[in-house]
């Protein structure tokens, strides 16, 4: 059942039509959801997330890479709790349950017209995905679009099958920590491709998705060279049990995560007063 | 009123709290204000016990190995393929047939379970799955005062002066008791913490003497030296009770005031400091681990004699204090769960003792001691054919490689565990809420839980099964309760004889001895009632393990509060396993504690991977850079199943040692 | 306004237990401890019992509760799922006033925001609640401290004033009214009013001689909470004394962090699960941690410090409109490390005075 176009209590059953292998430990599902009603009405914005039960094992936050607009649906997850492990087992074919979309999302009005930079961390990429995949599908409304994208070894680059499309699309910069014989791309951790791309500042916004170190190492890098932290957007994550603002597990600062965020300007994270 | 009053089960402090059960379902729980002991407190165990007793992971049918895979059986099925199993062996039972009792089995369980042993079964060979620390203990304390148990009274506790805590992460082991040192600091008391770890307790210490790993026991004699040498020993006090003290005092000689600095790492001014104190008391309590990790029984000879030389034994507010870390180890030993031992901590070789249990159970006992099961087990020349272990959940995952050669295995418990996979007959048995029953905690305190939610269909309770068992081999007793069970208990042991259900009931417990001259129980070990006590006969050797170039640091194995005993009842959880993963999850190869500069030598950061190598062999694990150890230290929390690793069994001699055992290492960066 | 003999006060009690689940105070009589719980019959209500140990949260939000019964079977890939909501009509009968104005802010944080509680909802559906006034102060209490008590000013269907021989009645709301009318109650008058505005007051003076256990002056340190400016050391102190035990939670009559596991259930089939729900705290250092490992709020101290945020703080009082702390004393009996409340804004008073 949807209320405000959000499945917000029970889950709504949803079949994994197919998975793909992305990098080691990482697939993406393609869902679509049983019930035909909800299947037409589930909309939603970039940087939203929903809880994903797999039936015998729990429920858990997962962030919404495909765009909200031609795109098919689906989830990008790396197995690593008790939950996404279990999702890990499950074949095409197989039930989840879905609820959501649950957060604020990426603020796309306000930044019609502007140069766009998105810097990701390894699977940082997954919540960014939806953003990029929007934005360069109204091109035309942003000024000079950047992604910076830094992996430990090339086999650790997410969505690397889109590398090509992206690379002609906009300005896009890949980088490894480790590489490997045959990677000709750039070398090094992430922020340093910031100088490389010549990140511009003027009406500039910044998303930048990653592990903590690398987040902040990213941000001063780009305040540095005089972007606002006003300026730079980020999706955090945290353990969540409800989603709906009720069992406080994401709690930062005055906010939670799930419904104040999971979108936060860096400087509203400077105020919440707490780690990343 | 679905709330009702019972004893908590995992530690040895013995809290009181109401559960919440309806319809066989409990929902919750709730800490009892008016307990003199947690006094309206619990842990995070305890807060979260519901999530245990609510596991759908019980065993709900017997079970018989067929064709390698257990499958359901009746009870009169896999009863039969018990008896038969041991009716087989009997001939040859004291070599053959050995039964690793559950310290968390309930005192008419345990009790009955020796009956069965003893008289049935005709095997000495019986013993509690727990390290030797708490015997150690019991042994120091029988001996010199006749109490073969804490000698003090928590409910003093508050108004104790002076607390030593010897060595015990008391904090994370039995949080409650901890609280009470700690709300006695808060009203006033001196506490001194002893300890190679810089644990919560030793935080919240007036005064913390970090030893070397290894060197806590010279503490303890620097201080009883610095007693006598400053003539601060209570001389009233010793006018009577001085048997063997002119041995002990003597023995410190060995003990030269330049080596104490030296081999311990603290101040002569801080252990003169804790020796002053302790004199200056009107009253002390020490406090020391007992069981897994306990202390060798010179280090408690030591601890025990240094309270005696400063009058603090058998006086209000005193105690020397060793804590059960689980619920009913004392019971059981006061059950006579020892290859050695009649219940009532009597030796089985006492005539008198023995032939009044034997006429109680109309059936001879042997005089000869049994042999430990941990010992049988160890040994490749044991001719052990058949073992029975009740409710495992520690320890004997060491001998996992022995048992699977034991041709005859009989497993009962009311949990699953992997345990039961060797097992050739499972039989299943109700939990304590689903039968009337009692525990000893650590301070002697025998409480009685009363029935709360019937058990899952079927299931026997355990001392309805062990009646079960011994009629099929020809024994046919009369128990028409659990609490005639208590009623034959207390005929039979002089501490418990004026202990019943009946008088337990609507009570928070009595502390025994308890018998015609103490109606209501014993809170403390008086000096008014008690004879002379003597001193521990102690080593007078200090030793303190060296580190070499090779090996420069010392490392400690211990525990650490969720990650409990192996897990299998944690496991069974969801908060309190989720709070074991917090730490498994930061640290997933397990982890080693070493200070920052020892980090910084080795080359690694907080999480990195190193080899921690020591003369027989080495481990891969993380480091967790911590203030808690000292320089030339490091620490690793053998607990985690997942760490028990070839490296700590082949050093399984070394952690026999409990406590103070270390084990020489480098780190190395991987 | 109404007034009932007090010999007659439980026939209230008696009538609610005819349509409702009943809860009320008594002492339990194995621990001699005051709970408030489900009583098999009126009669079983002590409303001169202590303020019981335990809040009525549980009625509303239970400390271990299924709320989500499903089945997936993979081979024929049909799913279930039937929600577990408990509209049962509950009648709260002898609420402490700092235990409804702990409802109220349970109701405002599970109803008032961007999303309701559905499970919260479903209980609170037809609960009654009958309220009485606090005439005398208990060791523990310190609801002067922080509004919370010693009378209920909303929130309650029947509010009952002990006058000695009789009960005030007091209706806070239309079925409350009809309850009132229908059991034939005597009417009040402004007499009555006054002798209760009178009890009140003495009420209040008592706190200096008897609830001597606790005080918490805490609007002094709300600014000092909600700013942050609180020296490091201070969590440390206070961080290390938390036996992270979770209890300062489970007791507050406002905490509602809860946990939610998925489980086998229990003699069920074999693909038959179970979502519960259960009390959470966030004292726990697993509360926290990512799935990968990472706990943005690791050490004690800073979990510490994130209570009492949300008890003390100007932000977190928006969603409670009010503080979060009710002054009911609980968190620091239940205590193992002396660092309920009253003692934690005692150190930050300490502080800002240093």
């Amino acid at each position: 059942m949807m209320e405000n176009g959000k499945i917000v209590t029970i889950p709504a059953v949803a079949t994994i039509d197919e998975i793909k292998d992305e990098i080691p430990n990482v697939r993406t599902y393609y869902l679509s959801f049983d019930d035909k009603a909800i299947d037409g009405a589930f909309t939603f914005r970039s940087g939203q997330f929903i809880m994903l039960t797999v039936f015998g094992e729990g429920e858990c936050a997962i962030s919404l890479p495909p765009s909200p607009e031609k795109d098919r649906f689906h989830i990008t997850v790396r197995s690593v709790g008790k939950v996404t492990r279990a999702l890990g087992g499950l074949s095409a074919g197989d039930k989840v349950g879905v609820r959501g979309p649950f957060g604020n999302g990426f603020p796309f009005d306000e930044i019609k017209g502007k140069n766009v930079v998105f810097v990701a961390g390894g699977i940082g990429l997954i919540p960014l995905r939806s953003s990029i995949v929007h934005v360069l599908q109204h091109r035309k409304d942003f000024g000079r679009v950047i992604l910076l994208s830094g992996s430990r070894t090339p086999s650790d680059i997410m969505y690397k099958y889109n590398m090509k499309e992206w690379q002609e699309n906009c300005e896009a910069f890949y980088t490894v920590d480790n590489p490997t014989p045959d990677w000709t791309g750039e070398t090094g951790f992430v922020h340093t491709l910031i100088e490389k791309a010549k990140v511009p500042v003027e009406n500039t916004v910044a998303f930048v998705c990653g592990p903590p170190v690398m987040f902040n190492t990213v941000n001063q890098e780009l305040m540095k060279r005089g972007l606002s932290d006003e300026f730079i957007i980020s999706t955090l994550e945290r353990h969540m049990k409800c989603g709906v603002g009720k069992c406080q597990h994401c709690a930062v600062g005055r906010t939670l995560v799930c419904t104040d965020g999971p979108v936060y300007t860096y400087r509203q994270i400077k105020i919440l007063g707490e780690q990343i | 009123m679905s709330y009702k009053p019972g004893v908590c089960t995992f530690c040895g402090t013995g809290c009181a709290h109401l559960l919440k059960t309806d319809n066989g379902s409990v929902d919750g729980v709730f800490p009892v204000q008016n307990h003199p002991v947690s006094r309206g407190r619990l842990c995070v165990r305890g807060w979260n016990i519901h999530e245990l007793l609510n596991t759908p992971e019980r065993i709900t049918t017997p079970l018989v190995k067929k064709d390698g895979a257990l499958v359901p059986a009746s009870y009169d099925e896999a009863i039969g393929v018990l008896v038969k199993g041991l009716a087989d062996r009997k001939a040859n039972a004291a070599e053959e047939i050995a039964v690793l009792a559950s310290p968390r089995s309930s005192n008419e369980e345990n009790y009955l379970l020796t009956r069965l042993a003893r008289s049935v079964w005709g095997t000495n060979n019986i013993t509690l799955d727990s390290d030797s620390g708490h015997r150690n203990s019991l042994d120091v304390l029988a001996a010199g005062t006749g109490m073969a148990g804490m000698t003090g009274s928590l409910e003093e506790l508050r108004s104790c002066e002076y607390v030593l805590v010897a060595g015990i992460d008391i904090t994370k082991q039995n949080p409650i008791i901890g609280s009470e040192i700690h709300y006695a600091v808060r009203s006033g008391a001196t506490l001194v913490t002893v300890d190679s770890r810089k644990t919560q307790i030793a935080r919240l210490s007036t005064s913390f003497l970090q030893a070397r790993p290894g060197s806590n026991k010279i503490v303890y004699a620097a201080m009883a030296k610095i007693l006598i040498e400053e003539n601060l020993v209570d001389f009233d006090f010793l006018k009577k009770h001085n048997d063997g003290f002119e041995g002990f005092a003597n023995s410190l000689g060995a003990l030269r005031d330049e080596d104490i600095s030296a081999k311990t790492g603290v101040s002569m001014d801080a252990i003169r400091a804790a020796a002053r104190g302790l004199a200056a008391a009107k009253s002390a309590m020490v406090f020391f681990s007992s069981g897994i990790s306990g202390l060798d029984a010179d280090t408690i000879s030591y601890i025990y004699n240094l309270f005696l030389i400063a009058g603090k034994v058998g006086r209000p507010g005193c105690g020397v204090n060793p804590i059960a870390g689980i619920n009913n180890l004392q019971g059981g030993y006061d059950m006579g769960v020892a290859p050695d031992l009649l219940s009532g901590f009597r030796p089985i070789t006492d005539a008198k003792a023995a032939s009044a249990v034997s006429a109680a159970w109309g059936a001879p006992i042997s005089a000869k001691p049994g042999r430990g099961v941990h010992e049988l087990l160890e040994s490749g020349a044991s001719k052990l054919t058949a073992l029975i272990v009740v409710d495992h959940d520690e320890g004997i995952v060491r001998h996992a490689e022995r048992i699977k050669t034991i041709p005859f295995v009989a497993y009962i418990g009311a949990y699953k565990n992997p345990f039961m996979e060797y097992a050739t007959v499972v039989l299943p048995i109700a939990t304590y809420i689903e039968d009337d029953c009692t525990f000893t905690n650590t301070e002697r305190r025998v409480q009685l839980s009363k029935k709360k939610a019937d058990a899952p269909s079927g299931v026997l309770p355990g001392w309805k099964l062990l009646s079960a068992i011994a009629e099929k081999s020809g024994s046919k007793w009369s128990y028409a309760s659990s609490a005639a069970v208590m009623d034959e208990i207390a005929k039979i042991t002089p501490t418990y004889a004026g202990i019943s259900h009946a008088k337990l009931e609507g009570t928070f417990g009595m502390q025994w001895p308890c018998d015609a001259k103490n109606p209501k129980g014993t809170a403390r070990l008086s000096i008014e009632a008690s004879k002379t006590f003597t001193f521990a006969p102690v080593s007078g050797s200090f030793e303190v393990p060296k580190p070499t170039g090779d090996f420069p640091s010392l490392l400690m194995i211990g525990k650490a509060q969720h990650f409990w005993h192996q897990n299998n009842i944690m496991r069974k959880t969801s908060i309190p396993l989720r709070e074991y993963n917090t730490t498994l999850l930061l640290y997933p190869d397990g982890y080693v504690d070493i200070t920052a500069d020892e980090a910084k030598a080795a080359g690694v950061r907080d999480g990195w991977p190193v080899n921690v190598v020591s003369a027989k062999g080495s481990m891969r694990v993380q480091a967790r850079v911590t203030d808690e150890v000292g320089p030339g230290a490091a620490y690793v929390p053998y607990f985690i199943q997942e760490m028990i690793s070839e490296f700590l069994l082949e050093n399984v001699d070394i952690l026999k040692l409990g406590e103070d055992a270390t084990i020489p290492v480098r780190i190395e960066k991987v | 306004m109404y007034l009932i003999k007090k010999s007659d006060v439980l026939r209230l009690a008696e009538e609610l237990g005819k349509t409702h689940d009943l809860y009320g105070p008594f002492m339990e009589p194995a621990t001699k401890q005051a709970m408030f719980e489900r009583v098999g019959k009126a009669a079983d209500i002590d409303l001169a019992a202590p303020i019981p140990a335990l809040p009525p949260k549980h009625a509303l939000l239970p400390h271990y509760e299924k709320i989500l019964a499903y089945s997936y079977d993979k081979k024929t890939q049909k799913v279930d799922l039937a929600p577990i909501y408990d509209d049962r009509p509950k009648a709260l009968f002898g609420v402490r006033p700092c235990d409804l104005t702990g409802i109220l802010c349970l109701d405002r944080f599970f109803l008032g925001q961007e999303f309701l509680d559905e499970v919260y909802k479903y209980h609170r559906k037809n609960l009654f609640i009958v309220s009485q006034t606090c005439v005398a102060p208990f060791k523990q209490c310190f609801c002067v401290c922080c509004d919370g008590g010693p009378a209920a000013s909303e929130g309650y269907d029947l509010n009952l004033t002990d006058l000695g021989d009789t009960y005030l009645v007091e209706a806070g709301s239309e079925k409350g009214k009809k309850l009132a009318e229908a059991m034939g109650l005597a009417a009040a008058d402004a007499k009555h009013q006054a002798e209760k505005t009178r009890r009140i007051d003495k009420c209040i003076t008592l706190f200096d001689s008897v609830a001597t256990d606790n005080k918490a002056w805490i609007s002094r340190v709300m600014n000092r909470v909600t700013t942050g400016f609180i020296d490091e050391a201070v969590w440390e102190y206070i961080g290390n004394q938390c036996f992270e035990c979770g209890a300062c939670s489970f007791v507050c009559p406002t905490c509602s962090c809860f946990n939610i596991v998925d489980l086998p259930r229990k003699n069920g089939g074999a693909h038959e699960s179970d979502r519960v729900r259960t009390w959470d705290s966030c004292s726990y250092e697993g509360y926290t941690r990512e799935a990968g490992g990472h706990n943005p709020r690791k050490p004690v101290e800073d979990r510490r410090n994130k209570r009492f945020f949300c008890k003390l703080s100007y932000s977190q009082s928006k969603k409670y409109l009010r503080p979060g702390c009710v002054g009911c004393g609980r968190c620091q009996w239940v205590c193992p490390g002396d660092i309920g409340l009253p003692n934690v804004v005692t150190y930050i008073r300490r502080e800002i005075h240093s």
